[in-house]
């Protein structure tokens, strides 16, 4: 598109946007471009230093997660045995939603970036992992042939030619990293920093400033599209000929009995449990704010107990599940309707990708103001965090279909939908359960987020209530008992998954 | 340079429930280029693929002089070009010719000259990318030389390669495996190629691969060697193809 053309567009959305703020200019709900811009001019000094300290905590943890991520992607492929439990046990952090993680790392940690920066590493860990996993797999075998036929073992196949060549998957996962490392920076300052935009993104909620909220959700939204963009640009430049990549993950090996999935599981959970209490001891945490599992399992046996967490968790489902479900139906359905249109669907393709970089502590506080504190706003906010991520997985899925399909399609004058039905949905199958798999710890860190922010329900508001009054037993178990939700669903979208590629794309499922 | 010869004793190899190969033992001798054709998929390839280490056999072993195959690769005494010419998109034309003598540990001072012999000459810095396939398997062809091997393992490499180069390389490439007493295995589809390029052709026949024939491939091939018009390279043509048609 020319760029005379996107300025246009900018202007008048600008222009739009102005003339909604004036609707109705005293219903708190939207802000102008004016009045942000006279915000932000007023308190420069405080916005540039809170977004320096976000930036700082979000560059760290981007640096450590990623670091970390790199590691464990090279020992799996160094020692293959150790997929299945590196894999598993990264996927069961990841699980755990980063606003049920946050306040237990400001306990740990106390005051100070600690939190901040590890809740970054947090966020941006799994992604990578998973993307350079793949992207390390992903070489022909005549590569790892002819290392073999030179007596060359992994380490050198690891340099010489994996490395190298997963580099468009490492970028890929570091580019999503970006933008996830400052939507962790920013809870980690929800959980009780003194600094950033995240604290001073509560201090506007909580007082109804308008101008404030919407000042500090555009800054957000623009330094983690910059570094979305950033990386973008590192990746066009060192990787330039990589074609579009989807992210799936890694394969855990053949197919197994179902007694040895549970024994699996069993040893799973075990390890859990001892890396978790062996962990608490190692570093001699004292037990009154670091619960073990023991202390856990006697809280949650008291009746009282667990029917509170039980309720809190119905209440958080009522909102995750409707809204996880209308954000993967809006973004498969939007990404097949664009499809139709092919130039319309070039156009929105990268404000799409855009938007999937907007972290949702940024976007919350606007739907909360948009669609209220009740069930709408908080399901709303559900939805967009899914939505944006399917579209643009669906998007790239239904280019997927191989062209010498496509092209048989047309040597028969098959019509557009029918191409659509029959090839290119099917091709897209695999992109949208990797999008929906990724969306389910996201769809909880977005209720939870929503549930703090706004709505006084839920396990979000439980475990802000619990951490204020040090009650860490009930803390810790609403932790336990999300990544527990996480997990169950997580493995129930595989096992549709794996049901449904084994007939539409049964090359790829194990 | 000592070359070995390598020793197949009842190898057999099977994936999943077919059975690739059944008991074969073939002795391939030093310094001797060694043809192995038959029909598609009867584990020409697999036998290949077990003399480099790339496979396992199920049952019996293999040996090249008095060493497994993953020892001498290990020493950088192997090398193989495959039916895909498998460059790394990332290097360029000469530095691909010279990671077989970096894998080998071998000294990169002859990629000039195997440039030139693959006619890739004012390609050097181009990647693989901008070239044609055939011009990336002869890319290839030139990198499993690169290391001067014990052993080469040729799987169809010459596929994609136009038939002028293909003849080039049919006539310069035997001096030279002879000249460093190379043991060489080659695995095509081509009968008069297996002819004009081997000592020994050995006829396989469908899976699991059995010995058909054993052909001693007796042709002067002196400065006046003419492949097109010899009645030699015909009649061992025809040896091997009536091989071949009296098993189907």
């Amino acid at each position: 598109m020319a760029p005379g053309r996107i300025m246009l567009g900018v202007l008048l959305m600008l222009l739009v946007w102005e003339g909604l703020a004036h609707v109705q200019p005293d219903s708190m709900l939207i802000s102008g471009p004016f009045d942000i811009a006279e915000y932000i001019n007023d308190h420069s000094g405080l916005l540039f230093r809170a977004a320096t300290e976000t930036l700082r905590n979000a560059a760290l943890g981007f640096f450590w997660g990623n670091l970390a991520a790199v590691a464990l992607a090279c020992f799996v492929i160094l020692i293959p045995k150790s997929e299945w439990v590196v894999s598993a046990l990264a996927l069961l952090v990841f699980c755990i939603p980063l606003i049920a993680s946050g306040p237990i790392l400001r306990v740990l940690f106390g005051p100070g970036a600690g939190p901040q920066i590890a809740l970054a590493a947090l966020a941006v860990y799994y992604t990578t992992f998973l993307a350079f996993v793949v992207g390390l797999r992903a070489i022909s075998q005549s590569w790892t042939d002819l290392m073999t036929v030179y007596g060359r073992g992994r380490l050198s196949t690891l340099f010489v030619v994996r490395f190298r060549a997963s580099l468009p998957y490492l970028f890929m996962g570091l580019q999503i990293a970006a933008p996830a490392a400052f939507l962790g920076a920013m809870i980690g300052e929800f959980t009780g920093a003194e600094r950033g935009l995240g604290v001073l993104t509560l201090r506007a909620m909580r007082g109804l400033q308008t101008d404030a909220t919407w000042a500090l959700a555009a800054i957000s939204a623009s330094l983690a599209m910059l570094g979305y963009a950033c990386v973008g640009l590192l990746k066009s430049k060192l990787t330039p000929h990589a074609t579009t990549i989807l992210l799936s993950t890694p394969r855990f090996g053949q197919k197994r009995a179902l007694s040895t999935q549970i024994l699996g599981i069993v040893f799973l959970s075990a390890m859990v449990l001892v890396l978790w209490q062996g962990l608490m001891d190692l570093f001699n945490l004292n037990s009154f704010f670091a619960k073990r599992p023991a202390d856990i399992w006697t809280f949650v046996s008291n009746t009282t107990n667990l029917n509170t967490l039980l309720t809190a968790l119905g209440e958080t489902l009522t909102y995750a599940i409707p809204g996880y479900l209308a954000g993967l139906a809006l973004g498969a359905g939007l990404a097949v309707i664009l499809t139709l249109w092919p130039p319309v669907a070039r156009a929105i393709m990268p404000t799409a990708i855009s938007l999937r970089a907007v972290p949702i502590i940024t976007t919350a506080p606007l739907l909360v103001l948009a669609f209220g504190r009740g069930f709408t706003g908080t399901v709303a906010i559900v939805a967009v965090m899914v939505f944006f991520p399917t579209l643009v997985a669906c998007l790239q899925g239904l280019r997927q279909a191989p062209t010498q399909i496509v092209d048989l399609f047309a040597s028969y004058g098959a019509g557009r939908l029918k191409l659509l039905r029959c090839a290119q949905i099917p091709a897209m199958l695999p992109a949208f359960f990797a999008s929906a798999r990724m969306a389910v710890p996201a769809a909880l860190l977005a209720v939870t987020t929503a549930e703090w922010l706004a709505t006084g329900r839920g396990i979000g508001v439980l475990m802000a209530l619990t951490a204020s009054t040090s009650n860490y037993n009930m803390l810790w178990s609403c932790v336990v008992l999300l990544c527990l939700a996480a997990v169950t669903a997580y493995a129930g979208v595989a096992w549709c998954e794996k049901r449904v590629l084994r007939v539409y794309a049964s090359e790829q499922v194990v | 340079m000592t070359t070995a010869g390598i020793s197949c004793n009842r190898i057999r190899k099977s994936f999943d429930r077919t059975e690739a190969v059944s008991e074969l033992s073939i002795e391939f001798q030093s310094g001797q280029t060694t043809a192995l054709v038959g029909p598609s998929g009867c584990g020409k390839s697999t036998v290949l693929r077990m003399i480099a280490g790339l496979e396992t056999p199920d049952m019996g072993h293999i040996a090249i002089g008095h060493e497994t195959p993953k020892q001498v690769a290990r020493r950088g005494g192997l090398a193989m070009a495959f039916q895909d010419a498998s460059l790394l998109p990332w290097r360029t034309v000469r530095s691909n010719i010279a990671l077989g003598a970096e894998l080998a540990r071998k000294p990169v001072d002859r990629v000039d000259d195997l440039i030139n012999l693959v006619g890739l000459d004012g390609f050097a810095e181009h990647r693989p990318a901008e070239l044609s396939g055939g011009m990336r398997q002869r890319a290839a062809i030139a990198r499993s030389l690169i290391s001067e091997p014990e052993v080469l393992l040729l799987d169809e490499p010459f596929g994609a390669v136009d038939a002028i180069t293909r003849r080039r390389l049919n006539q310069e490439l035997p001096p030279l495996w002879r000249e460093r007493q190379t043991t060489t295995l080659l695995v095509t589809h081509s009968v008069e190629e297996a002819v004009l390029l081997s000592d020994r052709v050995i006829v396989l026949s469908s899976r699991p691969a059995r010995i058909l024939a054993d052909i001693q491939v007796d042709i002067n091939r002196d400065c006046t060697f003419s492949p097109v018009t010899s009645p030699d390279v015909r009649a061992f043509v025809t040896q091997v193809l009536t091989a071949l048609e009296e098993y189907e």
